[in-house]
């Protein structure tokens, strides 16, 4: 049977908005193909694991205050996450993760967190806590190849800047900044965004984009996923593409 | 000014009330803008204030305080339909003031919305703060959990009145430290009950010190992050208790407090730390023990807080979750009782509710046991029947219907325990479909 690996950082900290669904979801849609999803567990306590050796490693979002704990012992898992991203290792970045990649964070009081400085993008928080992006947001992305429409919830006060290849298009929501065109970040094996909801819960092409890199990588011959019955996240994501976008 | 501006909201009252409209929140939405945002300025209150402010178990103990002071003959105000932003306080002082704004009764005793009480305390003296706990909620209207603590704790850095924290949530004690000067700080606290852990159990905040960044320890936790914690390094946490809940024992349910044993009627650890606030507050203003044995022994929720409903001859238990919590708290409920159950969830997402629903990604639904059926209903419907597909529930036993009273007949068809759980603004509307499907139906509630 096919295993893929999966690293989630920091869960016992980045949990906000239940985050942690994703990977429940990951799991889900694994488990109902055959496919074994071995999920591990890295937080500040932890030994410093192999990166290379997972298929994908997963960052969710948290309060300022749980970031500026994790930003520290991040940058001490500087080299390892680097070198696996290079090695084709997957990364999942949801809001406070997707932040930390970029060069830095800046707080509301004029600090700055230090990001991994992996990609150039940086994120600067309005001087007004009041000032967030809060709401549903719809976007629509092309990473799998084909025009998606995916529907999540923002609640960040960051704008994130410097970004050439974003996740998607903003058809409603906020985006990188307020009112923004763009949406997140993303590569062939990265994708970075505000998205929760959890992003993964009603999307489910994005669920499998991941999961078919993820089984794909190393294999010479491709691997096509098993189709699944998703009504019901389909129905979801309709329920809410027709109340936000027909108005 | 100030008495043009009464004037004028008892006149818009009046009008209300002859139009047989609630006035509940409309007259002191007016006034807000009338007296630039100052809606509560405008009165004179010579009484002591008690106020009661946290995630979970606001009325509750709003309710139980103001039962110490009724029953002790005293002249009451409380603002009971649970209007607790400034808008529905001024209302409700608008009522009971005079011509000239003065407020007369004994004590005023105000359910308070957390991320109002700087407004509205900032205009009115408090003479005691209950602060009960704080919890995941609503997190897309006030920000992050942290921006309201954060508030509560400027309010505090100047309050001197008394401050009644829960003592085992570390959000809420951590208000304790915000003026040292203030030597009217209270403590309540609770020994582990049965059901107590070692390790968290739920999705929770609160993981490190806020002082100085440590991680917490803790001795036990009761549910989610309250418990006995402390601070190794910087000893946060190391507190002596005004008032500390003993020999917890839910099966009957009884618990102990100041030596003095209590049998209250609901049989959960949140009414045990909800009671605890109580007691604390009748400590404080030194109520007879006998009022106070009288009220937290009676003391029951209706409004769809575990109240009982029959469908027909099949049994149905409503009960609100708001949050992560109650929702996991009532799943174990659920779960403790034998036989087969069905499940109706009805998920909103009104403004009220918080617009985003990924807290139900929080709920533990791979716990379900002898659940032989689902029922999902309300404006996030399918989210909620996704969230229990994903938990590894079979999607053939999941029956989505939006509408209430569709959702509410496919429950009942069958036969069976049937369990009912409601978000903030879906718990009316549910109540209101159980009653139909009742006068129609037959049953009784």
């Amino acid at each position: 049977m096919k295993t893929i690996k999966i690293l989630h950082m920091y869960a016992d900290m980045l949990d906000l908005y239940g985050d942690s669904g994703n990977m429940e979801v990951l799991r889900f849609r694994c488990k109902k193909r055959g496919i074994e999803c071995q999920i591990d567990k890295y937080s500040i306590d932890s030994d410093m694991p192999d990166f290379s050796s997972y298929d994908l490693v997963y960052i969710g979002g948290g309060a300022d205050l749980e970031q500026q704990h994790i930003s520290e012992d991040l940058l001490k898992c500087r080299e390892g996450i680097i070198k696996a991203y290079r090695n084709g290792t997957f990364l999942f970045l949801i809001c406070g993760g997707y932040q930390l990649m970029g060069k830095y964070y800046r707080d509301a009081d004029g600090n700055d967190i230090k990001g991994l400085g992996l990609f150039d993008y940086f994120t600067v928080a309005p001087n007004s806590r009041r000032k967030r992006c809060i709401g549903n947001i719809v976007i629509e992305t092309k990473i799998t190849g084909k025009a998606v429409k995916v529907v999540g919830f923002e609640n960040h006060g960051g704008q994130t800047q410097g970004i050439k290849t974003p996740f998607g298009k903003v058809l409603y929501g906020n985006g990188n900044c307020s009112k923004s065109e763009a949406e997140g970040y993303c590569e062939k094996n990265v994708i970075a965004t505000y998205l929760h909801g959890p992003c993964l819960s009603k999307n489910p092409e994005i669920s499998d984009y991941m999961i078919e890199y993820c089984i794909n990588r190393g294999e010479s011959e491709h691997i096509a996923l098993e189709p699944l019955d998703d009504t019901l996240e389909k129905e979801c994501r309709q329920v809410m593409l027709d109340r936000l976008l027909k108005k | 000014m100030k008495r043009l501006l009464i004037i004028i909201g008892k006149i818009i009252v009046k009008v209300l009330r002859l139009m047989h409209r609630n006035a509940g929140n409309l007259p002191g939405i007016i006034l807000w803008h009338l007296s630039r945002h100052k809606a509560v300025s405008m009165f004179k209150v010579d009484c002591p204030i008690i106020a009661v402010t946290g995630t979970n178990g606001k009325t509750s103990v709003t309710n139980c305080i103001a039962q110490l002071f009724e029953r002790s003959g005293k002249k009451i105000i409380i603002n009971k339909e649970g209007n607790n932003l400034d808008t529905g306080i001024c209302s409700l002082l608008l009522r009971h003031c005079d011509m000239s704004g003065k407020v007369r009764a004994d004590y005023l005793i105000l359910e308070t919305d957390e991320s109002h009480v700087p407004v509205v305390y900032s205009q009115l003296k408090l003479d005691t703060l209950v602060v009960l706990n704080f919890f995941r909620d609503q997190l897309d209207r006030n920000g992050e959990m942290e921006t309201l603590i954060q508030k509560i704790n400027g309010f505090c850095k100047t309050f001197e009145g008394n401050l009644i924290l829960n003592g085992d949530d570390p959000n809420t004690a951590r208000l304790g430290r915000a003026n040292p000067k203030n030597k009217n700080v209270k403590y309540f606290h609770a020994e582990p009950y049965a059901f107590a852990t070692q390790k968290i159990f739920e999705a929770s905040e609160g993981r490190f010190c806020p002082f100085c960044g440590e991680a917490l320890e803790y001795d036990y936790y009761q549910y989610s992050h309250i418990g006995k914690f402390i601070c190794k390094k910087c000893g946060f946490g190391n507190y002596e208790p005004y008032i500390t809940a003993k020999d917890i024992d839910l099966e009957k349910p009884v618990f102990t407090a100041d030596g003095h044993t209590y049998s209250p009627k609901l049989n959960s650890i949140y009414n045990v730390y909800n009671m605890t606030a109580v007691a604390a507050a009748a400590k404080l203003y030194g109520i007879e023990q006998k009022i106070t044995d009288g009220v937290i022994n009676s003391y029951t929720v209706k409004n769809g807080r575990m109240e009982n409903f029959m469908l027909g001859d099949r049994k149905a238990t409503l009960n609100l979750a708001k949050n992560p919590v109650g929702a996991n708290m009532t799943l174990r409920v659920m779960n403790e009782m034998q036989g087969e159950k069905e499940l109706l969830f009805v998920l909103n997402d009104n403004v009220a509710d918080g617009l985003d629903v990924s807290w139900i990604y929080d709920i533990n639904f791979s716990i379900f046991e002898r659940v032989t059926r689902v029922v999902t209903s309300g404006t996030r419907a399918y989210d909620i029947a996704v969230r229990i597909k994903t938990a590894g529930y079979d999607p053939a036993n999941i029956v989505v219907r939006p509408d209430l009273d569709e959702a509410v007949e496919e429950l009942a068809r069958t036969e069976g325990r049937k369990f009912v759980i409601a978000n903030y603004t879906a718990v009316q509307p549910t109540r209101s479909a159980l009653k139909r499907y009742i006068a129609k139906h037959g049953g009784n509630k």
